[in-house]
């Protein structure tokens, strides 16, 4: 117990010199004029304002409660269908893909268009959870002990009896693994879906309405109580998952979207297979307007989309105004990820140089997985401005803490003895770094490349629409206000149909390069 | 007790805290290999038959005793190309083919990899990987991973060589092959080396003198030395003399 209690003694102490600095620096206004209050300030402020907590409290806790629920129900019977049928989980690939890495804010008007009351809220609530348990339902269900199977097998069990008594028991921890991060992302986008939905309750629709006041503490106030609920969420299940099966791992889960083993049918079949992988979601966008019953008028179809941008009159407007807004967002969307990669890689590199300097940063690098960071742009708008830098900041932000912990763990897994065999050759730390670390850590850096597309756009787009009045974003914004609702379909479209591209972009290349290398894709 | 140039531990002791558990990983190992001859370690999991091995390369620092590899300190004995490793598992770097791995020491040491083209050539055919050179490791099966791991063990014309279980993964048919090829090079190179092993007779079939290890805490409880004629042929494998001395070390490993 004796390094287990001194880790966390010196996490504590971590945390508590944060606090410190964090006050006098609050206190003494060093932070843009006053931006970021100190603590004590921030907790009075808080014990003031309590009165209105309460509703915009509920209100967030209602919409994610009810979208963790109902993501789930999606996600495990989905899992479960796809773990049985390689087929369907083929069919199903554009849509998990897109599940995955559409940004949030960009569907979010889309979803008040077309559902009303707390609806919106749920649904984005729910989509945060249903990729995420999704794929650790998969995953849990596929990595079944071979030989157990074999046992149930050689005495005639069938498929279900493999299903009940391995396959479900087996995946249990997996998918408690999956609720953990879930939970907390059901938060976050409950609370995007209120920046962009309007109402009056939710910590969101609080956290905007407060932006304009100019009142820093209050805003930390909001955004202290978004982190806590969100990390709260985390921790339930945490100790649920400890609890019952001491299931115990990461706080980050694969970003890859599980794929079915390699086909070997007949060609026709592969072809209709990924012309359906293709179709199927434009398909579910339909299906959903029709379901919804919205009138033409609010609601495009995929169609719809296609007659707004290529053949309606206001076509040509609608090109040049959205190519402009891709011009402002692209740009600053890669430069943002790239350098939040970059941070991160070469934290974690060195990180496997002193391992010390790590150990203290690592809690702070978690805790902030359970963090609805994006949420938390409105407290940079104080302390950045409205400018560029905001923008870049917010994507460095919320691309740089997950890369991070995706690169730290993955080299923590690299072998020990891969790593021994050049210092026993009196290698330096540097030469067992060039030949060994570097090369191993590829997997993981493609993996942090994959995690961190959506989440780069997801960035860009918050800072754009709260704050620069730029690119997609902002397009997205205005045509609200402008009632465009052709263009508001459009540019939901296009940031989906752009976040899939670059997410399918990166797993080409990282199969070439790993398979080349005679690597194996890091889940 | 002086081995100047073959591997010599006197008095090392190690203990390892994790998880607030004080262990004791050796206690007194005393150890002398001498100049050209074949050292065994055996004894049960967790006996601290591998920490020797890591201690004798410099991975890791004893707490207490001497350690003295090819007359000076481990680190220095390994700068200077003058030890070969093969690990348990194969330890391969995964995106290097067979003849690249095998170039690793080569590179670490910082000698040029040109003028060894043949003797590279020549472990890869030695442990019989020949047309398998520009393979890559995950193409290879267990055995010939760990084949390629031997090869780069022997690519410095190392003057000492440790081996940490290098045929643990290797069926019973291809490991007495290895053995007798291990017999072969040791031979012909004239090194002094030091094998850890599960297999008692792999150790008395390889060795000049088996050591004998216990766990809790890891210390030697006996030393005893195999007095066959060599080069040992296959059939000392099935010789009654040979099951006895089997026999006895297994009774010395269960704490007979």
């Amino acid at each position: 117990m004796a390094v287990e209690a001194s880790g966390r003694w010196r996490g504590m102490r971590t945390t508590a010199i944060l606090l410190v600095i964090w006050e006098i620096v609050g206190q003494l206004d060093l932070v843009a004029g006053g931006a970021l209050p100190g603590i004590s300030e921030i907790l009075i402020r808080l014990w003031v304002d309590w009165g209105d907590y309460p509703r915009h409290i509920w209100a967030t806790l209602y919409a994610s409660t009810i979208g963790f629920l109902i993501g789930n129900a999606l996600g495990i019977g989905a899992g479960v269908i796809f773990a049985l049928s390689p087929t369907a989980l083929r069919l199903f690939r554009g849509v998990n893909i897109a599940a995955f890495a559409l940004p949030p804010i960009a569907i979010a008007p889309i979803l008040v268009l077309t559902l009303s009351g707390m609806a919106p809220r749920i649904a984005l609530a729910a989509l945060g959870v249903y990729f995420v348990t999704m794929t650790a339902t998969v995953i849990g269900l596929s990595q079944a002990d071979s030989r157990a199977t074999d046992v149930i097998r050689a005495y005639g069990g069938t498929r279900w009896d493999i299903l009940r008594r391995v396959q479900f028991r087996g995946a249990l921890p997996s998918i408690l693994a999956g609720l953990r991060v879930a939970a907390p992302n059901a938060v976050l986008g409950a609370i995007l879906a209120e920046f962009g939905g309007g109402g009056r309750w939710g910590l969101g629709a609080y956290l905007l309405g407060s932006l304009g006041r100019g009142e820093p503490d209050r805003l930390w106030g909001i955004g202290l109580v978004a982190t806590l609920i969100a990390g709260l969420s985390y921790g339930v299940f945490a100790l649920l998952a400890s609890r019952t099966i001491g299931a115990t791992r990461a706080v980050t889960l694969n970003t890859a979207v599980p794929d079915a083993a390699p086909m070997t049918s007949a060609p026709i079949k592969r072809i209709a297979l990924t012309l359906g992988t293709i179709t199927l979601p434009f398909l579910v966008w339909w299906a959903f307007i029709k379901a919804t019953g919205v009138p033409d008028l609010i609601s495009k179809t995929p169609l719809g989309v296609v007659d707004y941008l290529f053949f309606a009159p206001t076509a040509e407007s609608a090109q040049t105004r959205l190519l402009a807004a891709l011009a402002e967002t692209l740009p600053i969307t890669f430069v943002g990820m790239a350098a939040g990669l970059g941070f991160a890689f070469l934290l974690a590199i060195s990180s496997r140089l002193s391992p010390r300097a790590i150990e203290a940063f690592m809690p702070v690098a978690l805790v902030t997985q359970t963090m609805p960071l994006v949420a938390l742009t409105p407290l940079l708008v104080l302390i950045l401005g409205r400018g560029t830098s905001l923008t870049l900041w917010v994507t460095i932000s919320v691309t740089f803490f997950p890369a991070f912990v995706t690169l730290a763990q993955g080299l923590a897994l690299v072998p020990r003895s891969a790593e021994d065999l050049p210092r026993a050759y009196g290698a330096g730390r540097w030469t067992e770094m060039r030949m060994v670390t570097i090369p191993a850590s590829l997997p993981y850096l493609f993996a942090a490349t994959r995690l961190t597309v959506p989440r780069a756009l997801l960035g860009v787009m918050i800072a754009e629409w709260l704050a620069t009045g730029k690119g997609l974003g902002n397009l997205l914004n205005q045509s609200r206000g402008f009632l465009d609702y052709g263009m508001i379909w459009t540019v939901a479209a296009v940031s989906v149909l752009l976040s899939v591209i670059f997410y399918q972009a990166v797993v080409i290349v990282e199969r070439r390069v790993l398979r080349r290398l005679g690597m194996a894709t890091a889940e | 007790m002086s081995a100047p140039d073959g591997i010599s531990l006197s008095g090392v002791c190690k203990t390892f805290t994790g998880r607030g558990k004080v262990v004791e990983a050796l206690r007194d190992v005393t150890l002398s290999g001498p100049m050209g001859s074949f050292t065994a370690i055996i004894g049960p999991s967790g006996c601290g038959k591998s920490t020797v091995m890591r201690i004798a390369l410099g991975l890791e620092a004893a707490d207490a005793g001497e350690v003295q590899i090819a007359g000076t300190v481990p680190m220095q004995a390994a700068k200077a190309g003058k030890t070969g490793v093969a690990f348990q598992d194969a330890a391969l770097l995964p995106w290097r083919s067979v003849r690249r791995n095998i170039e690793v020491p080569l590179e670490v040491l910082g000698r040029s990899v040109a003028p060894e083209t043949a003797h590279i050539q020549h472990m890869i055919d030695l442990v019989g990987l020949k047309g398998y050179e520009n393979a890559l490791p995950g193409e290879l099966s267990g055995g010939m991973r760990q084949r390629v791991s031997i090869a780069r063990a022997l690519v410095t014309h190392p003057q000492i060589l440790f081996m940490d279980e290098p045929f643990g993964a290797l069926d019973q048919i291809l490991r007495r092959q290895m053995n007798l090829e291990l017999q072969r090079i040791w031979t012909e190179t004239g090194s002094t080396a030091l094998l850890v092993t599960h297999g008692i007779d792999e150790a008395v079939f390889l060795a000049d003198r088996v050591v004998v290890m216990h766990a809790n805490p890891g210390r030697i409880v006996d030393v005893i030395d195999i007095g066959f004629d060599r080069p040992r042929a296959p059939a000392l494998f099935s010789d009654p003399e040979f099951h006895k001395v089997c026999d006895h070390i297994a009774e010395v490993l269960h704490g007979g």
